[in-house]
């Protein structure tokens, strides 16, 4: 929903940046800090003329391939500083202290003040200077970074878009642990909050008795139901809601050489969707006879 | 009897490549089966139709799919184990097997039935033509050859079709754990909206298992038979195990089912442009349009597809688990301003079943379990869909601060909004909502009246558009609501408002609703008084009617129109010869009920209780009380006229009959109203009444009565137009009634005509009817037209059935009824023809062949009072057939009522040629199997007639028998009906015919129906039968040598055909 408030536009094109989602904006903004700046549209074309074969999220690291100059594609590596436990706990004992961060989180949003949670162990999710984004490439310019890298750094921040947890893989905890962690943690914070509250923690809470409902044999064979009323007359809703209209772009990177393809991919969606609806109606009235 | 079943056979990989999904139908039949002894594969279902007998059965029944692929399955069905005796005694050995038979549908299934593997042949209908097929299928009824499952199949496809309207789905890139890892492009239904999820839990509780219980059957290769058995078994286990399948979630098969369907539908018709798409989104867009749906991408590119695919349909629905969150909100307590909304997890398979975030927050971070289902990771669920709720109402952030937040305070501005605008957003997003009862948007929460009622001082509440005393007052959410009390909240302006401790909210509608009906109230008449208190959540005027509080004397109106209290009965009256039983007492108030009220009534008793003698007790009671002021017409089928003439002369003889029938009839108003100037009661048939229409429809009748009602079904029919235009003639202090026997209150297309004879003003016009009626509830089985429509005429029916308990305590086991029965003309001319022809050759015969010239002429007069055709050796059936006997017209009648009934009957003849030609007709005329049971039958073949007669549950209703054959020895206890089509001499040899449905202690109530034909030879018999006369006992009990001992008098007496 966020995302389809937001009317998120595609990132790159020839006007720039289109409105996203603040920690894309913010990773944009980090790369427009670049003071070369020649160097820096040199790499704006790399990445619009679709010279990055591949970015793969491996662990901690980035790992891409760019089309230079070379017959064999550059690989690109990119790793950030990784929180180190004692940090990660700090965190995590932040984070969990605030519901509402690991209930967007899981919901695919950003929590706006997710840097919060990072300031108790003095470190931060998202760089705070160009300096600590690590990166290697196998390109003889021995300039750091390169116009490969900074090729992946303008599309980097789209990838952040498709997964918030990917920043937090980066540093070091991936989304499985996370969430786990998080979940001893509250439970930890519950207990604890309990016992300072002297309530009887032993108190064992009994879930309710499992009722077995056998299959009853009798409904194997029959039904008896009544067509629902709502599909007695077939019709498109009102609000046109369909899941296309609603459900927006696709929180996929675009492809610079692609600049229109999402947008013809769902167009023809749309299309499809119109058709098909028709024909449904078409059908569900021919039953008439 | 064979019936279509309809089960899913889910896809599989084979070595040949993948096998899809399909719609495997097959079908049921009941057959003579020795029990199947099942040891290392599934046997064969021996009561399925083989896939050759199937497809014939398809074509013969215009049922067959586009595309037939042969396929064969493993069903685990319902089974009963025979010859367990092995089993008790002996340890189970290698050589173990189970012998049994399964269930067919319709046989009871015993609550420790036991479940087994069976195969079963059928065809498969792949997913992309299902539709088509299923289209061809009805949505409503039950239907002879279609089991109740094939109706769920049509429900849910059209729910299908629903989704597809609204475009309910997404496509996504999915990865399929099948043998090898492969990702696939895939359509997928959303089921996030409020309406749909609600549907998909109808759907998964109302899921028939036969639906679900398949496994793909595989193909044994060929097994070296000198293998040793246990290596045999060990193979076989392998592929088609003998283990019951276990029943999934039923919501998951649903959901499963739909998501297959929509693809196979959206899949088949996306041809889309591809140019300008990067490589990625060209092979999604690719693999969402082939028939493979593989998308062949580098193991990376699919990753991310799949995710982004993922989040981009998490934006708009929720992950399909089977719990969800869910938020509460309630009021603020007095003198407080803040209202408390609280978190909890729900089950989305019933959301009554609800535990509090507290109570997750202290279970197990990994399971919990709630009511049957147990939730994984239900902490992240909750958080999740807070998370999710964020979005669409931001004050749930500010609850969200701590570890393990529980609920939250809401102001009043933000519960308004929650409300009225975010709650329905928040469900249609997959998050429950529960809202305070009187705001919680249904009609309860609505500006409505309440009404206190009651009939005019002078009135009995007799005509339907009479004025009541009244007097209404506003309320809302359960309180009541002066108008100034309302002034003063609508000047407040505030949508959520506090009155009498109450919450409640005025919209903007309702006010000017209120409005308008406070500045001019309307009328308040005995309709609607009836309307309003017939089912719940009627409006007046557009207002919610929350409460209708009649005073006692109309109350006692509104129950006995609505049935709720009995009419008070009316005994036997004063001249009335017989006996009511109670049940007809009450009959006969309700009839009288409604006579003073001035309305039409439509008694439809089950067949046997006797629906005659209540409407002759009624006119009696008329009769006594002084009010059959002039005559009564009386509609009734040629067949049973005579019929009407004596039970009215035996019951009511006070009463003066005129028989308005035959050539000799009066012709013109004059001499009919000189005929019929004494007369309380003129009988006439509906062929009568069109040939005399303007004769008839002059007179001033003072109540019309039509028997066998179904007569006037089909509105446009000129007899259903020419009775229906003498009832209108019919006004104050007349009255209609109809009689049937038929449940006439489920047909909608045959319910308005009789409606428009009894009622007019109740169904409205034709036109109107069939849009607002018909349409909805034929095409759709739209059940709330149905249940509005039967609130409506259900006042105007009575319809008491054998069964019904208060009925059964009034009736004996075994009721016999006297069918009596005219001869056509037909019959009539040939019977004298042969009673003249003969009655001189017996005269004139020599002692010794007197005594078979008698037999003979005996037995030719019952054969012609069957049916010409019988006496005349015919045996061509054709569309006259049955026009020829009035016996078999009556019979017809009976048939079709008790074929409806769902009742069973056998029928006893002692002319086998009378039984191969009845036979014949039958099987026609009600398109079933009707086996026939004579001297030439095998014993075999007998054997069998009998156990389908009495085990398949689908069998034969009607069985004919010849006397001889099938008088004695048989058992068939199934049978509640026993007919003797023609009559014998001894009726000791008719009560032991009748005994073989009809044994002591039995449940089933037996009607004895005996044919006799007025005036002839049978009506004879029947006489001396019933006079025990000297004659009686010599017949009785002895052969036929008395028919030696008749002089010709006697045999003159005997054979001739009065005219009475």
């Amino acid at each position: 929903m966020t995302n389809s408030k937001n009317e998120i536009l595609t990132s790159i094109n020839h006007e720039g940046l289109g409105k996203q989602p603040w920690w894309v904006e913010q990773w944009m903004e980090l790369i427009n800090s670049y003071k070369y700046k020649k160097r820096l549209e040199r790499a704006w074309t790399y990445a619009r003329e679709g010279k990055v074969l591949s970015i793969l999220f491996e662990g901690r690291r980035v790992h891409a391939r760019v089309q230079g100059t070379d017959n064999e594609p550059y690989k690109v590596k990119l790793w950030l500083d990784v929180l180190i436990e004692e940090d990660w706990k700090f965190v995590l004992e932040a984070l969990a202290e605030k519901a509402s961060w690991t209930a967007q989180l899981l919901a695919g949003i950003m929590p706006s003040d997710i840097e919060r949670a990072f300031a108790a162990s003095g470190k931060r999710l998202f760089p705070f200077k160009l300096e600590e984004i690590k990166s290697e490439c196998s390109c003889p310019d021995k300039a750091n970074p390169c116009k490969h890298i900074s090729a992946i750094y303008f599309l980097m921040g789209e990838r952040f878009k498709e997964d918030p947890f990917v920043l937090f893989q980066l540093r070091g905890c991936g989304r499985e642990t996370l969430l786990k962690d998080l979940a001893e943690k509250r439970k930890e914070i519950l207990l604890e909050l309990k016992s300072k509250q002297q309530i009887q923690s032993k108190q064992n809470i009994k879930s309710p008795p499992r009722k077995m409902t056998k299959n009853n044999p009798s409904s194997f064979w029959t039904y008896e139901s009544n067509l629902h009323q709502d599909l007695v007359v077939i019709a498109p809703s009102i609000d046109e809601d369909t899941g296309i209209e609603s459900a927006g772009n696709i929180p996929l990177a675009e492809e610079p050489l692609y600049p229109n393809a999402q947008k013809q991919f769902i167009s023809e969606l749309k299309n499809h969707c119109q058709q098909s609806a028709h024909r449904a109606m078409i059908k569900a009235m021919s039953k008439d006879n | 009897m064979s019936l279509l079943h309809a089960t899913w056979l889910p896809g599989r990989s084979t070595s040949s490549g993948p096998e899809k999904p399909a719609l495997l139908i097959w079908a049921d039949t009941w057959r003579i089966s020795k029990s199947v002894k099942t040891r290392d594969t599934p046997s064969w279902n021996p009561f399925t139709l083989k896939t050759n007998e199937l497809k014939e059965w398809l074509l013969e029944k215009k049922l067959s799919p586009k595309s037939i692929r042969e396929t064969s399955a493993s069903l685990t069905l319902p089974s009963k184990e025979l010859n367990t005796q092995g089993r008790n005694n002996s340890k189970i050995t290698e050589n173990f097997a189970w012998e049994g038979l399964p269930l067919i549908a319709g046989e009871i299934i015993p609550d420790d039935c036991q479940w087994w593997p069976w195969r079963v042949d059928g065809l498969a209908i792949p997913t992309n033509e299902i539709g088509d097929w299923l289209a061809k299928l009805p949505l409503s009824g039950k239907h002879p050859d279609l089991g109740d499952e094939l109706k769920w199949w049509c429900h849910l496809e059209r729910w299908r079709l629903s989704l597809i309207a609204r475009g309910r789905w997404l496509p996504q890139v999915e990865i399929w754990n099948n043998e090898n890892l492969s990702t696939k492009a895939r359509w997928v239904p959303l089921f996030n909206k409020e309406e749909d999820r609600q549907k998909l839990e109808i759907f998964a509780a109302q899921l028939p298992q036969v639906t679900t219980c398949a496994e793909p059957w595989h193909k044994i290769e060929k097994c070296n038979e000198d293998t040793k058995y246990s290596s045999n078994l060990l193979k076989h286990t392998k592929y088609n195990p003998i283990a019951s399948k276990r029943p999934l979630n039923n919501r998951f098969k649903v959901a499963g089912f739909v998501e297959e369907l929509i693809d196979a539908q959206l899949r088949e018709s996306f041809t889309p442009n591809s140019q300008g798409l990067d490589p990625m989104l060209k092979e999604w867009q690719k693999a969402l349009g082939n028939s493979t749906d593989n998308i062949s991408l580098p193991e990376q590119d699919l990753k991310r597809l799949r995710i982004a695919s993922q989040h981009w349909k998490n934006s708009i629905s929720a992950q399909f688990t089977t719990a969800r969150t869910c938020l509460e909100l309630l009021t603020p307590d007095i003198n407080e301003n803040l209202w408390e909304l609280n978190f909890f997890l729900q089950a989305q398979a019933d959301p009554s079943l609800k535990i509090h975030a507290s109570r997750v927050w202290e279970s197990d971070i990994k399971n919990l379990t709630l009511g049957e289902i147990t939730i994984e990771n239900p902490g992240e669920i909750l958080l999740e869909g807070l998370g999710r709720s964020i979005s669409i109402f931001p004050p749930i952030e500010r609850g969200l601060d701590s570890a393990n937040p529980t609920s939250m305070m809401l102001t009043a501005e933000e519960a308004f909004i929650f409300i009225r605008t975010a709650a329905s957003n928040l469900r249609d997003y997959g998050v429950g909502v529960e809202l305070p009862n009187t705001l919680s948007g249904g009609l309860a929460s609505r500006l409505g009246i309440e009404i206190i009622a009651e009939l005019e001082n002078s009135s009995k509440g007799a005509t339907l558009g009479e004025i009541l005393n009244w007097e209404w007052g506003l309320m809302i959410g359960g309180v009541k609501l002066s108008i100034s009390e309302l002034e003063r909240l609508a000047n407040k302006k505030s949508p959520l408002l506090k009155h009498k401790n109450t919450w409640i909210e005025l919209r903007k509608n309702d006010l000017k609703n209120a409005k308008k009906f406070i500045e001019k109230p309307t009328s308040l008449s005995l309709d609607d008084a009836i309307r309003l208190t017939a089912a719940e959540g009627e409006t007046l005027e557009h207002l919610p009617v929350h409460q209708f509080r009649p005073g006692p004397r109309l109350q006692n109106v509104l129950e006995k129109y609505h049935q709720k209290t009995t009419p008070d009965a009316i005994p036997a009256p004063e001249g009335f010869i017989g006996q009511l039983r109670p049940y007809q007492e009450k009959g006969v108030g309700w009839l009288a009920f409604l006579y003073r009220f001035d309305q039409g009534s439509c008694l439809a008793d089950d067949m046997g209780l006797g629906k005659t003698i209540q409407l002759l007790a009624f006119l009696q009671y008329l009769k006594k009380e002084n009010e059959l002021k002039r005559p009564i017409l009386l509609i009734a089928p040629t067949s049973i006229l005579t019929n009407w003439r004596r039970e009215a002369k035996a019951f009511t003889p006070e009463l003066n009959i005129f028989e308005h029938y035959g050539s000799n009839r009066p012709s013109d108003i004059k001499n009919l109203e000189k005929a019929i100037q004494i007369s309380n009661l003129v009988i006439t048939s509906y062929g009568i009444i069109q040939r005399d229409l303007s004769m008839l429809s002059s007179f001033k009748w003072q109540g019309i009565i039509i028997d066998e009602a179904q007569a006037i079904k089909n509105p446009s029919s000129k007899q259903s137009l020419a009775i229906r235009q003498i009832a209108k003639k019919i006004k104050t202090n007349g009255f209609k009634i109809a009689l049937t026997g038929t449940p006439i209150e489920n047909k909608v297309n045959e319910i308005w005509a009789l409606m428009d004879f009894l009622n007019p003003k109740v169904l409205g016009e034709q036109n109107f009817f069939n849009q607002r009626y018909r349409l909805p509830i034929e095409r759709y089985g739209d059940i709330s037209s149905l249940r509005d429509l039967k609130a409506r005429v259900q006042p105007f029916i009575l319809r008491r059935l054998k069964t019904d308990k208060t009925i059964i305590s009034d009736l004996p086991d075994k009721v016999e009824l006297n069918e009596w029965v005219n001869l056509s003309q037909e019959q009539e001319n040939l019977y004298r023809e042969v009673v003249d022809k003969t009655i001189k050759e017996i005269a004139s015969a020599p002692l010794g062949s007197k005594h078979g010239k008698i037999l003979g002429l005996l037995t030719k007069l019952k054969q012609i009072c069957n049916h010409p055709a019988l006496a005349l050796k015919e045996n061509n059936i054709n569309e006259k057939f049955i026009l020829r006997s009035g016996k078999l017209q009556r019979l017809d009648q009976i048939l079709e009522e008790l074929i409806v009934g769902d009742d069973k009957a056998i029928l006893f003849t002692q002319f086998s040629e009378w039984g191969l030609l009845l036979q014949k007709y039958l099987q026609k005329r009600f398109s079933c199997e009707v086996p026939f049971l004579y001297g030439a039958t095998t014993k075999n073949s007998r054997q069998e007639m009998v156990d389908q007669f009495q085990q398949d549950p689908r069998g034969p209703k009607l069985f004919l028998l010849s006397l001889k054959a099938g008088g004695l020895g048989l058992n068939l206890t199934k049978a509640n009906h026993v007919f003797h089509l023609d009559r014998w001499w001894n009726p000791a040899v008719e009560n032991q015919a009748t005994d073989r449905a009809y044994r002591i202690g039995q449940e089933n109530r037996v009607m004895v129906h005996k044919f006799i034909t007025i005036g002839s030879v049978e009506e004879k018999i029947h006489s001396m039968i019933l006079s025990k006369s000297k004659l009686a006992n010599e017949i009785i009990g002895s052969g036929e040598d008395w028919l030696g001992k008749l002089d010709i008098k006697d045999i003159k007496r005997l054979v001739s055909l009065d005219k009475s």
